[in-house]
């Protein structure tokens, strides 16, 4: 009677479930299947043909642009993530341990304002600030100095990067450090250790995972970004999704794109679950 | 007697309108065990977290060893705690939350591993200093945390109900644990607990505290037999209360005429006056039960409602015609020789020399 009985709630769990099953491969697996095997196919005459050459990704492996482009991303991406962490850990401590949790409410809610408002029209609006005769050079002109070119360089896809970035890492920092028993803190003071130590000593050990899961969500977004690096870094040192842009547009070279979007999907994963191990790594030489 | 360790000087600790402490006036002596005890919210942990620098007090001074600690940041203090949550770090090994306050005072590694190895080989738990601390059970967690505060070797120990999450077969355990550490170290230990077992078992002196002020401060044997008012004697418990007014005086006695009979106490500690009101205590275990009508001048006819046993101690709830209330604590052995069964109507009486006199004020 119980087995039918748990039967019968298994089959009601499962149409449930079933919707989010479908859905992840129709719309998730069978595409990274077809995805995988057209990076085998063949463009003929602009055509794209059914193929299992591996002539697509010798090609892309051996070309020093991608690798350049690759390491770029990587490198970019790296740089994103170390400012988004450092920008946002002031604010997030500060929301953690000094405000009130009214204030830290609020504070969250106006953090999810931004994600309310197209991140394309939020790039666009940075134009309007960073170009030479923008408002920061304005500002720095009356004193001065400048003007600064700050639209297509680095600096330009870093200010994207943020935007894209800095409002979730403020808040996954500030839900981390905002749940960290407070009574440790306050041990590591009563043993010796300076509020500033504490940082280092208590904080950051204690809320370890959510900052690397932050630090993780701000790599791949970071990584992935077609907005930032195109139209405030003038993608002047192509990043991997302008590369696939460049690689779909010039010859239709759809399969020869699908090898470089694997190559991205190998690294988030591989990223990722090095992020996690890291994150839930037990204590140094515990047993 | 040397000068006290620690000196509260009318210390009056405001979270906003709220007043958590005031009027603490009190010393800790070197070497003491001394339990702060009380009910929530009576401030007593407060008290231990200004010790700490945890709290700052808003009006008064607090003196360690004669300097005024009032404007000392808490890690410049040595005054380890022990938590009622013990506050281990989880991302630590049970060595290294031992040594984790040495490193913070720049001792050298060698050192800290050795010193942090003798006081986990000295609390027994020196097979799980490379443990994870999730790892560990209560009592062990316990150890840990008595060895972070003690490896400091401070002159004072701050324990916050460190056995409050114990099972109680670890309390009586721990209890000794720490009865007998304190008196090998030599160090005051202040101990705040609600546990009045806890408190009378160890502390050479106790101080109660209610609603933020204090209520008594005396040995636990002074606190039990001699309460100073209604608060304590009520918070102690294994007290029977009277109320009446003063019917007669005499040199040494006075005749007191409650709803329940006259009886006489002495009046060796409180000013009485005549037709004034007064209430006194009598310990539960200083009743005698008989079912005869006693001599005395001190007796109640009751009925027995309930028992409680605990161990061999057995706790009788009486109640007389007027409504009274009345506690016996006595052995189990010796009850066993009257037979008596719920709503039996028993004779209590108890030497004038056992009832104490509350402070009415």
């Amino acid at each position: 009677m119980f087995s039918k009985l748990s039967r019968k709630l298994n089959l009601f769990a499962l149409t449930w479930r079933l919707p989010i099953i479908i859905w992840q491969f129709v719309f998730f697996v069978g595409p990274v299947l077809f995805m995988v095997a057209m990076s085998f196919f063949l463009v003929k005459n602009y055509r794209m043909t059914e193929a299992f050459e591996f002539v697509n990704w010798s090609k892309m492996m051996n070309r020093g642009y991608f690798w350049d482009s690759y390491w770029y991303t990587v490198f970019i991406a790296a740089v994103s993530t170390v400012c988004a962490m450092c920008i946002a850990f002031p604010a997030a401590f500060a929301l953690a341990f000094r405000a009130s949790d009214s204030t830290r409410r609020w504070a969250i809610f106006l953090l999810i304002i931004p994600f309310f408002t197209s991140y394309l029209v939020r790039t666009f609006s940075w134009f309007v600030i960073l170009s030479e005769s923008g408002v920061v050079n304005a500002m720095l002109g009356s004193i001065g100095l400048g003007p600064f070119t700050m639209l297509n360089t680095n600096f330009g896809t870093l200010v994207g990067y943020m935007t894209l970035t800095l409002p979730l890492v403020v808040i996954l920092q500030t839900v981390t450090m905002a749940n960290i028993d407070k009574t440790l803190v306050e041990a590591a003071r009563n043993l010796g250790c300076s509020a500033f130590r504490t940082i280092w000593q208590v904080i950051i050990p204690l809320s370890k995972t959510g900052l690397i899961i932050a630090a993780i969500f701000c790599f791949i977004l970071s990584f992935g970004d077609f907005v930032a690096p195109f139209y405030l870094g003038g993608s002047q040192e192509p990043t991997l999704p302008i590369l696939i842009l460049d690689t779909t547009k010039s010859g239709q070279q759809w399969p020869r794109a699908a090898v470089v979007a694997i190559m991205m999907m190998l690294t988030l994963f591989a990223i990722a679950f090095i992020g996690i191990a890291l994150a839930y790594r037990k204590p140094k030489g515990a047993k | 007697m040397s000068a006290p360790l620690v000196v509260f000087d009318k210390v009056e600790k405001q979270f906003g309108d709220f007043v958590a402490v005031k009027q603490l006036d009190f010393e800790i002596r070197e070497g003491e065990f001394l339990a702060i005890m009380g009910p929530s919210g009576c401030g007593k942990t407060t008290t231990l977290r200004m010790l700490a620098g945890l709290d700052a007090p808003t009006v008064g001074e607090i003196r360690l060893g004669g300097r005024v600690m009032n404007d000392v940041a808490p890690h410049d203090r040595d005054t380890p705690l022990v938590w009622q949550s013990l506050a281990l770090f989880p991302f630590l090994t049970a060595r290294q939350n031992v040594e984790f306050g040495l490193k913070m005072r720049g001792v050298g590694a060698a050192e800290r591993k050795e010193r942090a190895l003798k006081w986990l080989e000295k609390m027994g738990i020196l097979e799980f200093a490379d443990r994870d601390i999730s790892t560990l059970s209560g009592g062990q967690k316990q150890r840990v945390a008595l060895a972070r505060s003690l490896v400091m070797e401070p002159q004072i120990l701050l324990l916050d109900e460190p056995l409050s999450a114990l099972d109680a077969h670890l309390v009586i355990r721990m209890q000794a644990v720490l009865t007998d550490l304190q008196r090998e170290l030599g160090i005051t230990f202040v101990y705040v607990t609600h546990s009045q077992s806890e408190a009378f078992a160890m502390a050479d002196r106790v101080i109660i505290m209610g609603k933020g002020e204090i209520a008594q401060i005396g040995t636990p044997k002074d606190i039990y037999r001699a309460p100073a008012n209604q608060f304590v004697a009520e918070f102690v418990g294994r007290n029977n209360i009277l109320s009446g007014n003063v019917q007669a005086l005499s040199n040494e006695t006075a005749r007191i005429t409650t709803p329940s009979g006259n009886f006489t106490v002495p009046t060796n500690t409180v000013q009485l006056t005549q037709g004034a009101k007064a209430s006194f205590v009598i310990s539960a275990d200083l009743v005698h039960i008989s079912l005869g009508e006693p001599d005395g001048e001190n007796k109640a006819q009751c009925k027995l409602i309930s028992e409680e046993f605990v161990g061999s101690m057995v706790t009788l709830f009486l109640e007389d015609a007027h409504g009274q209330e009345f506690k016996v604590q006595m052995q189990e052995r010796e009850l066993s020789k009257f037979d008596l069964n719920s709503g039996d109507q028993i004779w209590l009486s108890w030497d004038t020399a056992s009832a104490h006199v509350l402070d009415q004020s």
